[in-house]
């Protein structure tokens, strides 16, 4: 008899490959630890209990046929409620689609499913991915596994959620401005955004179509890598036009040494206004680990980088408010009651449909997209882009990977941060990657000295070298073994196989 | 209101039009693989994309940009190698996303140019002191000639985009959008693959924009883009027009002129727009910038929309599609695959068979037209070539029409229409008997001298035989005679008709007609 | 240059969303404030620099074949529409006009 939650992906896809336990039992064993663990976190809006089912017998079908099964075989998945699966709702934590069934499949989760893991649930989030704390879900908030009255962060919240209470094994979360690097951040476990175009958007609910990208949650990076091979295998998608192929087996040099490679220190980032001291300290004890295994540490500059908020809160909202102009209450979504004109229902759906921070970003959005205000705003924010891009591609000439905080505190508490403005800055060490699309990952490295709340490294590299940002990745968990930690609260509750 | 002629004598009417135009010839949709369809039951061909599903994302139509590229070329513009798809904003159920995917200020083509002949009747419509050149630079010179002028009228730009979904208003009368009282959406043509060409504001007669009209879809037809229908509106077309006195260079006030479903309504819309703005202006009233909706039943146009401030649509490059960079390979591989253009093949048919030049430019126009008459000319002799001319515009045509066919399932071959062309070339038989005989030809499947032979209708052009029949009818007709030699030379069609009834109709009238006057000088 | 209540007005006209009067007031000062936050994009000199407006590197010129896709049964095209009538959407009256003019 072993818990769920203390298996690998690996361990579990051997198991059932092995016969040690069935997917079924597996199945069974995360919803078990879901029904145990939920009521409290409320990491999930939906528990998809016969799509999980359904697929777990499958696979032991297929075994008791003799046949081979996928690398994943039998592992939980979660998956964020802004991306598609038939049989499920896809609400994007939104009244406007609390009803809303999507008749086709998200490639993204399609792939994850053809790798073998079961749909176990679909997991809260900020509305439409609006948020860093998931406190903007119209469907209530998620507990924080390390601390009941604190924040999981966001937008991805209930995936990370899902996967620290150990709920899951792995999960998928979508990251616009962070939204997977925080909240992994937050709550303890490992995130990993790609490289923009790596992983295929489509059936993913838009929020900023150039700086959205899916990636993966786990507990350890090496599930996380063999996510990544599932999501990247079959090569681009040919349903999304931005998406490109990439290197796939990411499991192949994860456990290499980064002996001799270079490390970069950004001393803006390490001083910055508004880092906790215990992140500060976390950071650069990352930086010791990685230098303790060889890897030389050098000092570099990322000049406009500063300027990626800035840009950020241009692009993301004029990219929302078209993306989101869809949502009239014609075809789907909510639909007010009683009205006499087609406007009168727009206006009324979409104002009784959206919450307030979906409001808020398209009213900004349809105000910096009108002419004559676009040049000064969404056409620089463009500019600066490019900018920020030469000054990421200036530092990959000098290190090979570059160590920066994943969030400037740890986990705050509900409410904490009220002023939406305000709430904007956590995603200050995130955005910048979002803006030049270059992978970046976030490792926890156990638990502050002050807070006792998890703390994180933030990891970036070139884009398209996520492989080799999962190898530093690894050699950071290495030092500080952290990897395959359950929040207390909630390991072994339920979920026995 | 005063007549066209009375207007345009004081004023100049500045003309643009807008063309849309269906790539029908394709299979699938502009950004979906759906496909495309007309005729089927509502949203019968709708997918997550074009139904603008939540997360769902677009990736263009190959064929479609290579059909823009072709449209380009085709009509001499410059092909931008470097563009990008915008999105375009506006909250109307018609478009799924509430943004249309559009061009923005780079298209595919831009700067071409359509060289028109106006000529004949429709000519005069320009006044003769109009200017003779309209773009202030030299760019747009009329040059006049005998029967009509030429003048190039330029392309600004031609786009790429996605069609609408039609949208059917129920409860209001004839279907009007502002009185129904709700309205069904059928998304199937939503995302249809779309090409928009917008003109330079160089037109100034609706005659010329009728031609322009014609000219283009000649063209599109050609290439093979499009069926360009205006009638079921695979190609439409708004007019933008507006009037300034003769000598001014500011440009007036315009109204877009909407619903034009023929080439006769573009022509009459625009007409009277002019002829409305024109009463306006004189009664010293200003045009408001407005659209108008053509009724052609009636012959004028009503507001459909009063613009007061410019549309602010929002337009933004869309992140969802990958920008182009188009190499030189791509653009030559679609140079290659155009076929010879309506102006080239007018110019070969004048030059090589001296053909007159609106039947050159006609026959050139239609692809499968000019197909039909290339294989008849083939079948006979180049000599025949304007003879065969005639009967294919004059009969052949005019026998499809009644039968409901067309050049491509023609109930008379070309071999036949050859043939009976040289029977007409040769004064065998009459236009008109000419006429009769092609449904004979295509009910027998015999050859032309057959039909005429068995039937009796060769008619006689020996002179041996007709001219006793010349002297008997003079002999019978001497008031006449009289007459003619007095100087009323009318009197011979009389005469001749005598001849024909003499000779039983078999005798050749234009060689009566000449033996008569050879007998009476 | 702040944005007065009207121009907010006018936005969330253009953008249909409605707007109580109380939201009204809260809107115009979030607008406000979100944009003095975007002022480091106004001061940015950036006149030679292009804008990079898809974060893909070199790609282009990704075009698909014209190739027929299965697309969605009738049912699951309406399935998540409030208002159908036989195959087709429905909504309610279009007052004044409206489309791609």
């Amino acid at each position: 008899m072993s818990l769920l939650d203390e298996l690998s992906a690996r361990q579990i896809a051997s198991g059932v490959q092995a016969g040690e336990f069935s997917a079924e039992e597996v199945c069974r064993a995360s919803l078990d630890a879901i029904a145990s663990r939920d009521a409290e976190l409320h990491a999930c809006l939906q528990v998809l209990e016969e799509l999980a089912l359904a697929k777990a017998r499958e696979l032991d079908r297929d075994r008791a046929a003799g046949r081979a099964l996928p690398p994943l075989a039998g592992v939980p998945l979660a998956v964020k409620d802004n991306m598609n699966l038939i049989g499920s709702r896809t609400t994007c934590g939104s009244r406007m689609l609390e009803d809303y069934e999507s008749p086709y499949t998200a490639t993204c989760v399609q792939r994850m499913l053809d790798a073998g893991c079961l749909p176990i649930a679909k997991t809260n989030m900020d509305e439409f991915a609006f948020g860093s704390s998931t406190e903007t879900s119209h469907f209530g908030k998620t507990a924080n596994p390390w601390d009941a009255e604190r924040v999981p962060g966001g937008s991805s919240g209930g995936s990370a959620a899902a996967v620290a209470a150990g709920e899951v094994t792995l999960a998928l979360g979508s990251d616009t401005g962070g939204s997977i690097r925080q909240p992994a951040a937050f709550c303890g476990v490992v995130g990993l955004k790609p490289t923009y175009g790596a992983v295929s958007r489509y059936g993913v609910v838009a929020f900023g179509s150039s700086l959205d990208q899916v990636g993966p949650f786990g507990r350890r990076v090496e599930d996380v890598a063999l996510a990544m091979n599932a999501l990247l295998g079959e090569g681009h998608d040919p349903m999304d036009a931005t998406s490109q192929d990439c290197p796939v087996d990411f499991l192949e040099h994860l456990e290499d040494p980064v002996e001799g490679l270079r490390v970069g220190i950004i001393a803006d980032f390490i001083d910055a206004e508004g880092l906790s001291g215990e992140v500060r300290s976390a950071v650069l004890g990352a930086a010791e680990a990685l230098a303790d295994q060889g890897a030389e540490l050098v000092d570099v500059s990322l000049p406009n980088v500063a300027d990626s908020i800035s840009a950020y809160y241009v692009i993301g909202p004029c990219e929302a408010f078209s993306n989101l102009a869809r949502f009239d209450g014609v075809r789907y979504g909510y639909q007010e009651p009683g009205c006499a004109t087609l406007a009168e229902q727009s206006a009324k759906s979409r104002a009784h449909g959206f919450g307030a921070e979906a409001k808020r970003r398209q009213m900004l959005g349809a105000y910096l997209l009108s002419s004559g205000v676009y040049e000064r705003y969404y056409h620089k924010a463009q500019k600066a882009r490019t900018l920020i891009t030469k000054s990421y591609e200036r530092a990959f000439e000098e290190v090979d990977v570059l160590l920066l905080p994943s969030s400037p505190r740890t986990a705050f508490k509900f409410g904490e941060i009220s002023d939406p403005t305000q709430m904007y800055l956590s995603d200050m060490f995130t955005i910048s990657s979002n803006i030049a699309g270059n992978g970046s990952v976030s490792v926890p490295l156990g638990l502050g000295e002050d807070s006792g709340l998890p703390v994180a490294v933030q990891l970036q590299g070139p884009a398209f070298k996520d492989r080799r940002l999962l190898t530093f990745a690894r050699a950071v968990e290495r030092g500080f073994e952290a990897e395959g930690r359950v929040a207390p609260a909630f390991a072994g509750k339920g979920g026995e196989l | 209101m005063k007549s066209l002629e009375e207007v345009l004598r004081d004023w100049e009417a500045v003309i643009g039009l807008e063309v849309h135009t269906e790539l029908t010839t394709l299979t699938t949709k502009m950004f979906c693989g759906c496909e495309l369809s007309h005729a089927d039951e509502p949203n019968a061909h709708v997918c997550p994309v074009c139904l603008g599903l939540p997360g769902a994302l677009p990736v263009p139509n190959r064929e479609a940009i290579r059909s823009i590229v072709k449209a380009g070329l085709a009509t001499g513009c410059e092909i931008e190698k470097r563009s990008m798809f915008y999105r375009k904003h506006y909250f109307y159920p018609d478009m799924a996303k509430n943004f249309q995917t559009t061009q923005g200020p780079v298209a595919f083509c831009m700067h071409g140019r359509l060289d028109l002949g106006v000529r004949g009747q429709g000519a005069s419509e320009l006044p003769d002191g109009a200017a003779a050149e309209r773009a202030g630079d030299g760019s747009v010179p009329v040059t006049r000639g005998e029967d009509g002028y030429e003048v190039p009228i330029r392309i600004l730009r031609i786009h790429m985009e996605e069609d609408a979904a039609k949208m059917n208003h129920l409860g209001g009368a004839e279907g009007r959008i502002t009185e129904a009282a709700e309205s069904l959406i059928d998304y199937n043509r939503c995302g249809t693959p779309l090409i928009e060409l917008v003109t330079e504001p160089d037109l100034r007669t609706p005659e010329e924009a009728r031609l322009f009209m014609e000219k283009l879809r000649r063209i599109f037809l050609t290439i093979g883009i499009s069926d360009c229908s205006l009638e079921s509106g695979s190609m439409r077309c708004d007019g933008n027009v507006s009037l300034r006195r003769k000598g001014e260079t500011e440009l007036g006030t315009k109204t877009e002129l909407k619903n034009i479903n023929s080439f006769k309504s573009l022509h009459d819309g625009l007409e009277y727009e002019i002829r409305r703005q024109a009463e306006v202006l004189e009664e010293g009233g200003t045009v408001r910038q407005e659209t108008r909706h053509f009724e052609p039943g009636r012959k004028r146009t009503v507001v459909m929309r009063v613009k007061e401030t410019a549309d602010d649509y929002r337009l933004f490059p869309d992140p969802d599609l990958a920008p182009f960079d188009l190499s030189d390979g791509f653009i030559e591989s679609c140079r290659a695959e155009l076929p010879e253009l309506p102006d080239a093949k007018r110019d070969r048919y004048m030059a090589a068979w001296g053909l007159r030049a609106e039947d050159a430019e006609t026959l050139a126009g239609e692809p499968a037209l000019a197909a039909f008459f290339e294989a008849a000319v083939a079948a006979g002799e180049p000599a025949h070539a304007q003879a065969t001319a005639n009967l294919v515009l004059n009969g052949v045509m005019g026998f499809w029409n009644a039968e409901g066919a067309g050049p491509a399932e023609s109930p008379v071959s070309p071999e036949q229409v050859a043939s009976l062309a040289a029977l007409v070339a040769a004064d065998a038989v009459t236009s008109a008997q000419a006429r009769e005989v092609l449904p004979i030809c295509a009910e027998t499947g015999d050859d032309p001298a057959k039909i005429v032979d068995e039937r009796g209708m060769r008619q006689v052009t020996d002179d041996d035989a007709l001219l006793p029949v010349v002297e008997a009818v003079l002999a019978r007709c001497p008031d006449q005679v009289r007459q003619y030699r007095e100087g009323n030379v009318k009197v011979i069609g009389f005469l001749v008709g005598q001849c024909m009834r003499e000779s039983k109709g078999k005798g050749n009238p234009k060689r009566f007609n000449e033996l008569l006057r050879e007998r009476l000088s | 240059m702040a944005l007065s209540q009207e121009d907010v007005r006018a936005i969330a006209d253009y953008a249909r969303i409605g707007l109580d009067e109380e939201e009204l007031r809260a809107m115009t000062v979030y607008m406000n404030e979100a944009v003095a936050m975007l002022q480091p994009i106004i001061d940015l000199e950036v006149e030679e620099v292009e804008p990079t407006f898809h974060p893909i590197g070199s790609l282009v010129n990704v075009m698909r074949a014209d190739e027929p896709r299965e697309g969605l049964r009738l049912d699951d095209a309406l399935e998540n529409a409030h208002a159908t009538e036989g195959r087709s959407f429905r909504v309610p009256s279009i007052l004044g006009g409206g489309g791609l003019s």
